[in-house]
């Protein structure tokens, strides 16, 4: 083949020194694809013929080039070799991943899955159209190299200042660029400017990304019912963008609609129905509103397309011990507790299967065991102080309800309300499960005394904070998260607090160290904060230039930098980034 | 919000076996090509040449067919195609045709000219466009006396692709079928017996489906043109 006529010379790089993987069940495209890459130089070609043998040999060889079938037959598909690849981090992120496929799919446009490939290509592929793809994608790949970069070290503010100076250089590329600069301000507590930028990219064109980045704005800022709207507007549009289906969902829970965001989450997976998350969601969604049958299809759907995914989930299997002890079958339901604590490691369950049990017992009537199981779950609790999520917490106070305990149920449901005590509906959810315990008026009492307690607590740390008593105000704000480990605003606040401690009283390694571990636990309860980024912010701009070592107390300062630099988890961020647009 | 709840079994297996019949596809159209590029290489010539070129434009046809299927009925009746627009470089667009097509040109002794502003960038669904541009030069190979023109130009704020020819030119029963397919008028395509109705069905799906600031695209099919014979015009806003 002639390959001195092909355009944009400038942008090819050498393809024939570079390891290739070719996966397809069927062996005469893989003739075909090897000759075509031959034809391009290539020498290092490695096949398979299915997604368990490309794992094989993907753990083996770092490739550069993978080109993968969606459609394998038996087994993994090509999206579930991608997710476990990228989930191990078994090729290189300058690697390039092609997924081929037989139709434009969904999921191949609108960006639905977390894991992204480079690029679609839909059969038949041939030689100009693979060189054409694999020279736009290592292009595209050194366009964005440092932005990743930065992403990566979580300085968003400075890969928002490259994807300008790309812009500048790279028109092909100025979409995608201005969509990931939007993302990254939103990550930076700079809402405002991201919304610029989204209200330029819509003014020129109807995108439904940048439509869907307005509604996650007003989201953010607690307008659920305009983010509700927004997201509706942009699925009237594109009924295939599912992002927007899954977003609005998420609207209509942060209002307490759960038969609405059941609704939707069904919507979205019967277009888009071989997301293991998305078929959770929409179990969990289903059993909350008593949809048992629906709650039964989606957990097993998860199940299945679990089956060869690194995505699977253990809540696709309580969910279906708690649906077959929903339907009076508590044999199966114990299978699935079974299997549940076989498959997954008991770090990963928790208390949970305990709790499952309990309520399958309950609810198909064996109140012996179902109280046995509360005594020991009521045990753990004595022994262990600490308390799992609010969501857990809920589901174990209705359960011990349920079995007659009442002082450690309330006790757990005092907690969750002070973790909350600006949050209203989880408020009127938790007074739900009082009034199904017949404790009504006295859970209307017990959640004012928690957020009477709760906005004490850090009304004290403000006031101190705000007559200048600093000292005291950090140490009331280091005790109130000990008693409330899990408040948005008292963690934020303490944050806060030790920031304004550095810029009055000059800079402490010690106390910025805890601000950033406080503000990485808020990171991971709760990602995606504009209070985090912009805190973060500060504390770097305080933080004394690490090379600086002559300067006194450098020794000390330079502990802070690679905790603040390691730590973060860069590859789910920029993964989630770097979506499609639609 | 509309549902759609039709069998889902069904769609999987139609979508297997369709995944099936392009993979044979596939096969048959690229061993094909192997051979002819390498008999074009050789002096001597093969009379079994010619059939060899012949069974690769049917296999062509049958390929473009199948992939308008797949685009545009996998929803039977409901065009529920995940329309995909991306800033591209129209050149890397005309270039990813022409390297489609070349075999098969080459072995039909057929030139194809290529005329295109090489920084022009243009929103548009790549493969879409792919789709009709090459199906517009399959349609001009039966046509054509021995030359194909695709030329890419702005003109009037509007992407204009144009497939010429230099044969005789469109019969009028095809131009008055070109202008029904633009009004959404499948009355008076026989999809049965015609596949040019198909395509143009196709082409004016892919046209309408790209609007930008009130506008949509379009197709056109006329005689005369820069090479005398038929034209095929594709207009993107």
């Amino acid at each position: 083949m002639d390959q001195t006529s092909r355009p944009n010379e400038a942008d090819t790089t050498d393809w024939a020194d570079k390891h290739y993987l070719l996966v397809d069940d069927f062996v005469g495209i893989r003739i075909l694809l090897r000759e075509s890459l031959r034809n391009l130089g290539a020498r290092h070609i490695d096949q398979a013929a299915s997604g368990g043998e490309a794992m094989k040999l993907l753990a083996k060889t770092r490739y550069d080039v993978v080109l993968c079938d969606y459609n394998l037959g038996e087994g993994k598909n090509g999206q579930q070799v991608l997710e476990e690849t990228r989930v191990r981090n078994l090729t290189a992120p300058s690697s390039v991943w092609l997924m081929v496929s037989a139709e434009k799919s969904v999921e191949s446009v609108m960006g639905a899955a977390e894991h992204q490939p480079d690029a679609y290509l839909i059969k038949p592929i041939t030689e100009g159209v693979l060189l054409t793809r694999l020279n736009r994608v290592w292009h595209k790949k050194q366009v964005f190299r440092e932005i990743d970069q930065a992403c990566m070290e979580k300085d968003y503010l400075r890969a928002a200042k490259l994807c300008d100076a790309q812009i500048a250089q790279n028109k092909l590329h100025e979409l995608e660029l201005l969509r990931m600069k939007a993302t990254l301000l939103l990550k930076s507590g700079e809402p405002e400017k991201a919304r610029a930028i989204y209200e330029k990219v819509l003014a020129e064109r109807d995108y439904s990304w940048a439509r869907a980045g307005l509604g996650k704005i007003r989201m953010n800022n607690g307008e659920h019912e305009a983010a509700r709207q927004i997201f509706q507007g942009v699925i009237v549009e594109n009924r295939y963008y599912i992002d927007a289906y899954d977003q609005m969902a998420v609207a209509y829970q942060l209002m307490g609609q759960h038969e609405e965001a059941c609704g939707v989450l069904e919507k979205a997976a019967r277009l888009s129905p071989n997301s293991v998350p998305r078929q959770r969601n929409l179990g969990q969604a289903a059993l909350k509103i008593g949809n048992v049958s629906m709650a039964e299809k989606a957990f097993r759907k998860c199940v299945a397309i679990g089956e060869f995914s690194v995505m699977k989930t253990v809540d696709a299997y309580l969910g279906l011990a708690r649906v077959c002890g929903m339907k009076k079958d508590a044999k199966e339901a114990l299978q699935w507790l079974l299997l549940a604590q076989r498959e997954f490691p008991p770090e990963e369950i928790g208390l949970r299967a305990k709790i499952t049990e309990g309520m399958v017992h309950h609810e198909t009537g064996d109140y012996r065991r179902a109280r046995k199981c509360g005594d020991e779950l009521e045990a753990m609790l004595l022994e262990d102080p600490a308390r799992p999520e609010k969501a857990i917490c809920m589901e174990l106070a209705t359960l011990l309800f349920a079995v007659g305990v009442k002082d450690a149920p309330a006790g757990l449901l005092c907690y969750v309300v002070k973790n909350n005590h600006d949050n209203q509906v989880v408020q009127d959810e938790v007074q739900k499960i009082f009034d199904k315990a017949k404790m009504g008026d006295e859970g209307t009492s017990l959640i004012l005394a928690s957020r009477k307690e709760a906005s004490d607590l850090m009304n004290k740390g403000v006031l101190l904070w705000k007559t200048d008593k600093l000292d005291d105000a950090v140490a009331w704000m280091r005790a109130a998260r000990v008693k409330l480990p899990n408040n948005l605003r008292i963690l934020f606040n303490s944050a806060q607090i030790i920031v304004s401690y550095l810029q009055q009283r000059g800079y402490h390694a010690d106390l910025a160290a805890e601000a950033v571990e406080v503000l990485l636990y808020v990171d991971k309860i709760a990602p995606g904060q504009q209070r985090f980024a912009q805190l973060m912010e500060q504390l770097m701009q305080l933080t004394p230039d690490a090379r600086a070592e002559d300067a006194p107390g450098a020794a000390a300062d330079g502990a802070l930098v690679p905790a603040v630099k390691v730590v973060a988890a860069p590859e789910k961020a920029v993964k989630t980034m770097r979506s499609r647009g639609g | 919000m509309e549902d759609q709840h039709s069998a889902p079994e069904l769609f999987l297996f139609l979508a297997s076996t369709v995944h099936d019949m392009k993979n044979s596809i596939s096969v048959v159209s690229g061993t094909l090509e192997s051979l002819l590029a390498a008999e074009q290489s050789s002096t001597t010539a093969d009379p079994a040449f010619l059939q060899m070129a012949q069974m690769l434009y049917q296999t062509k046809r049958l390929n473009d067919n199948l992939i308008q299927l797949l685009a545009l009925y996998k929803q039977v009746g409901k065009p529920g195609y995940p329309f995909d627009v991306q800033p591209q470089l129209v050149a890397q667009v005309v270039a990813q045709v022409v390297d489609q097509e070349k075999i098969l040109l080459q072995s039909k002794g057929i030139v194809l000219e290529t005329h295109c502003p090489p920084e022009l960038i243009w929103t548009l669904d790549e493969d879409l466009v792919i789709g009709v541009l090459a199906h517009a030069i399959n349609n001009a190979i039966r046509y054509t006396e021995d030359t194909i023109r695709l030329s890419v130009a702005e003109e009037n704020g509007m992407l204009a692709l144009r497939v010429e020819d230099n044969g005789d030119g469109y019969t009028q029963a095809l131009l008055d079928a070109g202008e029904a397919a633009m009004d959404g008028l499948s009355a008076g395509v026989n999809f049965s017996t015609n596949s040019t109705g198909l395509g143009l069905y196709f082409s004016s799906e892919v046209a309408k489906m790209h609007k930008h600031r009130g506008q949509s695209g379009s197709i056109a099919l006329e005689n005369g043109g820069a090479l005398g014979g038929g034209c095929f015009i594709l207009r993107l806003p």
